[in-house]
């Protein structure tokens, strides 16, 4: 297993998907943050709760790119075609997708934590420059980095999981941008009321770190083992798929 | 058929849908021997060998190296190396670290990663991406894969595919050596001249069903060469 990982890990560094990623990751951030930041009228900016909902932005972007970073670990060795050295090596299916896994969740904590730290940071120096007084407390402070570490790790399983499921590589990623920007706002928006939103895995990431606390979130601890059930039920239909199907 | 067969196939079957790929399949290699696996184009030969190495399931009979089946072998790298498709690389990763990687799975110290870029003569050109090379390059590369763990059994899907004429010579003298030093092979080939240089056995098949197995030596006591015996063979089969 550990030597699954090893190989894992030295992949997600030889190429240079992984930095696209993590360099797009910090220019959507930055973007974002910076539109809210300074774009909003000083009237929507005023209380805490407010203030929380332009982090927003930063949670969403690194959930959704540790998701495609997860998705791409297994969809571009199917796409490349290196599933089949790959299995060679280690024929044990259950392993390899593993070993995805938890590579693809150490990296998106990195994406997670680097997205929520530079969202905090762009905000809290945007209200200063504006002269609006801040209104996070510790907890936002420290509940924001891990909440976002913690959701985007999750969210890189399950885009592993989607990933060998689904197989075709942009089938995967369409797929999973499109559930997180478009899919969950609509059900969310239309169905917020019957408090079914709140239970959806984007969602519940949001809610890991008190994103968007006027939507009627769960509460942090429940929307994580909420999201950790969705992550293995992803990662167990990656799991039968991959031992069902031939691979190549 | 005994415990030094190499490779043993019993009544294979693999179907996708409703198509036959393979049917009933019978043959066994013996350690040390080289044998041509030939065949027209979906005759069944690359999914005989996806089969073998665990790539994908049989439909029903089964498929085994060294006695069992690829996945229930203790180290499978240290017993058999595979080379299927000449381009199983992602572009932009370096010739040394698709090997890295690999080796990392299977345990086996970067110093042999070395050890096989010198041997396939891409030593040079390893730190570069992938996308750069040659296809001669690429079917080098993965031959690289397969003797990474230093196996007894090499398996090759067309690995003569696209080759220049120095790229074949150099391909054919890898194998003679590999062969001299003990070890068995599997290779399929639509080159039957060049085939014939190299092996000692001939397996062919069409439509998924075997055709002859049968030492070469027999068919050129009968005055036949390998590609007399494959055109009256597969023109009978279809």
């Amino acid at each position: 297993m550990t030597a699954a990982l090893r190989s894992e890990l030295l992949k997600q560094r030889s190429t240079s998907t992984t930095l696209g990623l993590f360099a797009t990751l910090l220019g959507l951030v930055l973007l974002a943050e910076l539109l809210h930041g300074f774009g909003l009228p000083v009237g929507n900016l005023q209380t805490a709760a407010q203030q929380l909902n332009i982090l927003q932005p930063g949670e969403l972007i690194g959930t959704l790119l540790a998701a495609l970073l997860g998705a791409m670990s297994i969809t571009g060795e199917i796409r490349h075609g290196t599933i089949r050295p790959t299995l060679l090596v280690s024929p044990h299916r259950g392993c390899v997708l593993t070993a995805k896994i938890w590579a693809s969740m150490l990296a998106g904590a990195g994406f997670g934590l680097t997205a929520a730290i530079v969202a905090i940071a762009v905000s809290v120096a945007a209200l200063r420059a504006r002269g609006i007084a801040v209104h996070l407390a510790t907890r936002d402070y420290l509940l924001a980095p891990l909440g976002g570490a913690a959701a985007a790790a999750l969210w890189a399983a399950i885009g592993v999981g989607v990933g060998a499921v689904v197989r075709n590589q942009v089938a995967t990623l369409v797929g999973l941008c499109a559930w997180l920007l478009f899919v969950e706002k609509l059900i969310f928006g239309d169905l917020a009321r019957l408090n079914i939103g709140r239970y959806l895995p984007g969602t519940a990431a949001a809610a890991i770190s008190g994103q968007r606390p006027e939507m009627r979130l769960l509460a942090p601890w429940t929307a994580l083992l909420l999201l950790a059930a969705y992550t293995a039920a992803a990662a167990a239909a990656g799991w039968l798929q991959t031992n069902r199907r031939d691979a190549a | 058929m005994n415990d030094s067969s190499a490779v043993t196939v019993r009544s294979l079957t693999k179907r996708y849908g409703g198509v036959v790929a393979v049917e009933d399949l019978t043959f066994a290699l013996d350690t040390g021997t080289v044998a041509g696996f030939v065949g027209p184009n979906g005759a069944g030969k690359s999914t005989t060998l996806r089969v073998l190495l665990g790539l994908a399931e049989p439909t029903s009979g089964e498929a085994l190296v060294f006695g069992r089946r690829y996945r229930d072998l203790d180290d499978p790298v240290r017993r058999v190396g595979a080379v299927l498709e000449s381009n199983d690389f992602h572009p932009a990763r370096s010739g040394r670290n698709h090997l890295r990687a690999l080796a990392l799975a299977a345990e086996i110290p970067y110093r042999r990663v070395e050890e096989v870029l010198q041997l396939v003569e891409l030593a040079d050109a390893a730190d570069r991406r992938v996308k750069t090379y040659s296809l001669g390059m690429r079917q080098r590369l993965g031959l690289a894969v397969a003797l990474l763990g230093d196996p007894e059994l090499l398996i090759l899907d067309e690995p003569a595919n696209g080759l220049d004429p120095t790229g074949v010579h150099w391909l054919r003298r890898f194998i003679r050596g590999f062969a001299d030093r003990g070890g068995t092979v599997l290779v399929s080939s639509h080159v039957l001249a060049e085939l014939a240089q190299l092996i000692d056995q001939v397996l062919i098949i069409d439509h998924g069903r075997l055709l002859a197995a049968t030492r070469l030596d027999e068919l050129t006591e009968r005055g036949q060469t390998l590609e007399d015996a494959y055109l009256e063979l597969t023109k009978e089969g279809s």
